[in-house]
């Protein structure tokens, strides 16, 4: 069974981003770039199905710009076997990723698609269950346990009212919640090793994908300050803020 | 500094390590005073586990094979960690032991490249400290072919830990430096006693020992290199120890304290505004980042000089006093920029500036290393500070 696993670049979870001063986005110029942390956590399930022999080969995937090498290089060093950029300078919204993994997806012909549930970035959560409409397979989401037996995995998600467990039949979509596991530091020899494992490069122009954004950002501005919160001496005062002050009832 | 895809990852990675597995056990030291032995095995082994651990030895010895830049880019970020952890979870496998000859390596080297054993360095006399040729410990023959070790040493590091020690001694009073050798003594040994831990100022958690050594019976098994080679073997190997764990890591603790200034200089706030925008505040922060930057170039590029071949010691003797006093001045100005909070003892700064303080004198006095500096420039000219 082929794994499949994309994985973004995004500013550092560390970094405190800032609006770029023309509002048109977030400013990452010299900043921190990691692998998405959700991503990561993506990467240590498949390795850990190819260490227990369930999976046959774990290839990441990234979308973007060259510099998408690094994260790739990062998921090698965790354990990925080898690495497929799909080259492209062009904004690339949910959508467009989607149809561009949908690609690689056939054409590698993976079984299993192990997304994180989102993005730090954009927090757009909805790559995964784009990528599962397009492909026509099942899809799990926020999964917090995984196993797979016999062309079938069970997923366990973290839903509002407590634990859901799901049955697919594969091939399937699972995106990674931040309890499925605890990402592996990579090892020296893996970090050695990373820059001998094959990194394919795919330019998306070529791939006869639409990657035009759909959505368009109008302005990227801080949310104002919060104030602080008051006191009320009563259930008549509470009732009356609520009602007259903040229109919320 | 262009660094590649892999020297990124291995800097980021050993600095989640640092950040993730070692700075939270950082108060509990300095509360008790000691790294609990449970918590040292556990980061031991996860470092370990990881190929954290003797990075600097060769592959072959069943280390980490890096070389020297690479070794000082992950010593920086060991740098952001007290010393004790640093020792326990990466290890003190000092190059000198690559010294080994074939039979001692099972003994001395493979087992503390592993892990299994850990060693200290014991140079340092009451007596004798800059002027290190002048120790009075000596090894008298014992007419079967081995010798009887008679003396004291001071200040040695980690010895209450070590298993084994490489001990300077004294093996021809007649020949100066060239009568001096190095042996591996190992704890145990009849008439090596392992005296008092000396309290210091910093470096809180890691012992600092006396060693007496009364008749200790040493064979040839224990000798490292040839009789009298002992000093030529600590000023061949020593310098690439000193590059790291005194330089590079140096360069990290300036770093660390330089990110909790920036970040200071920007949340706290007097006079309505962030003290950031005051300009003697900023003066503070731009001295630092290029000293720091300056600092690292000037490790990296003895580094570069180990790797290639060429004799470092004067670059690293240039290091070893610039970087320890950038250090002593970034770890000043972090206390003066947080004000009360940075001589208060809740924030780690406090600890910081006490620990900084050794930089300047261990291996090598700053005034040992400014006369190796000064001597050679006026034996080589330019060639020591120029391009020509
Ligand atoms: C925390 C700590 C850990 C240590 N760990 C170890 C260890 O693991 N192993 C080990 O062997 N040693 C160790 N040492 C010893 C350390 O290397 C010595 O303290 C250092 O070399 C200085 O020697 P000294 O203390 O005897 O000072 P001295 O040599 O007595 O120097 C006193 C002062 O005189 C100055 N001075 C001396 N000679 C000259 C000169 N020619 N020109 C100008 N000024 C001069 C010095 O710079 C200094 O300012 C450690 C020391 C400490 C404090």
């Amino acid at each position: 069974m082929k794994v499949l696993v994309p994985v973004k670049r995004v500013a550092d979870y560390n970094v405190k981003v800032r609006p770029k001063s023309d509002g048109s986005g977030v400013e990452l110029a010299n900043v921190k770039m990691s692998m998405n942390p959700f991503d990561e956590i993506a990467v240590e399930e498949a390795v850990r199905l190819k260490e227990a022999g369930v999976a046959s080969e774990v290839i990441a995937v990234s979308c973007g710009i060259a510099a998408c090498q690094e994260t790739l290089r990062t998921a090698l060093a965790m354990g990925a076997d080898r690495a497929i950029l799909v080259e492209t300078d062009a904004e690339l919204q949910s959508l467009a990723v989607a149809k561009l993994l949908k690609v690689v997806a056939d054409k590698e012909g993976a079984q299993l698609v192990i997304c994180g549930k989102q993005a730090i970035d954009d927090d757009a959560n909805q790559t995964a269950q784009m990528l599962a409409a397009l492909l026509d397979w099942g899809q799990a989401t926020y999964a917090s346990k995984l196993s797979v037996a016999d062309g079938t995995i069970e997923v366990t998600r973290e839903v509002d009212g407590g634990l859901e467990t799901l049955a697919l039949a594969l091939p399937a979509v699972v995106s990674a919640d931040l309890r499925l596991n605890e990402p592996r530091y990579a090892t020296l020899p893996n970090i050695m090793k990373a820059k001998k494992k094959p990194l394919d490069t795919l330019k998306a122009a070529e791939l006869g994908v639409d990657v035009a954004p759909r959505v368009a950002t109008l302005s990227v501005y801080t949310p104002p300050e919060r104030k602080g919160g008051i006191k009320v001496g009563s259930v008549a005062e509470l009732v009356h803020k609520l009602k007259d002050d903040t229109r919320v009832l | 500094m262009n660094l590649t895809s892999e020297q990124k990852m291995l800097v980021e990675t050993v600095r989640r390590f640092v950040e993730n597995e070692m700075l939270p056990l950082e108060d509990e030291i300095e509360e008790t005073g000691r790294l609990a032995p449970e918590k040292a095995r556990a980061l031991f082994e996860k470092a370990s586990a990881n190929g954290m651990y003797a990075m600097n030895i060769p592959e072959e010895f069943g280390g980490g094979g890096l070389s020297a830049v690479d070794t000082m880019l992950v010593e920086e970020q060991f740098g952001h960690a007290k010393d004790i952890l640093i020792r326990r979870a990466f290890g003190n496998v000092y190059e000198v032991l690559l010294k080994c000859n074939e039979a001692q390596r099972e003994r001395w080297l493979l087992p503390t490249v592993r892990g299994e054993r850990t060693c200290s360095i014991a140079i340092t006399e009451p007596n004798a400290g800059s002027d290190a040729a002048a120790i009075k410990t000596r090894a008298v023959p014992d007419g079967k072919g081995g010798w009887k070790i008679t003396g004291g040493k001071h200040f040695i590091s980690d010895g209450e830990f070590s298993d084994f020690f490489v001990v300077s001694v004294v093996t021809d009073a007649s020949a100066g430096a060239k009568g001096i050798s190095l042996f591996l003594v190992d704890k145990g040994t009849p008439g090596f006693i392992i005296g008092r831990d000396q309290k210091m100022m910093g470096l809180t958690g890691t012992s600092h020992v006396e060693l007496a050594f009364d008749e200790v019976p040493v064979g040839p098994e224990n000798l490292l290199g040839g009789e009298g080679q002992g000093f030529k073997l600590i000023l061949e190997t020593l310098g690439r120890v000193r590059l790291a764990q005194v330089c590079a890591r140096a360069v990290g603790k300036s770093v660390r304290l330089l990110n909790l200034m920036v970040s200071y200089a920007q949340e706290r706030k007097q006079f309505g505004k962030p003290i950031g925008d005051f300009q003697m505040i900023q003066q503070m922060i731009a001295d630092s980042v290029v000293e720091i930057n300056a600092s690292r170039l000037l490790v990296l590029d003895a580094a570069s000089d180990i790797d290639n071949g060429i004799d470092a010691r004067d670059k690293i003797a240039m290091a070893k006093f610039y970087v320890s006093e950038v250090l002593g001045r970034v770890a000043d100005r972090a206390v003066q920029v947080y004000g009360g909070m940075g001589y208060c003892a809740d924030l780690p700064i406090e600890r910081m500036y006490r620990d900084a303080r050794i930089y300047r004198i261990f291996d090598g006095t700053s005034e040992i290393h400014r006369t190796v500096v000064a001597r050679s420039a006026m034996k080589h000219g330019e060639a020591l500070y120029g391009t020509l």
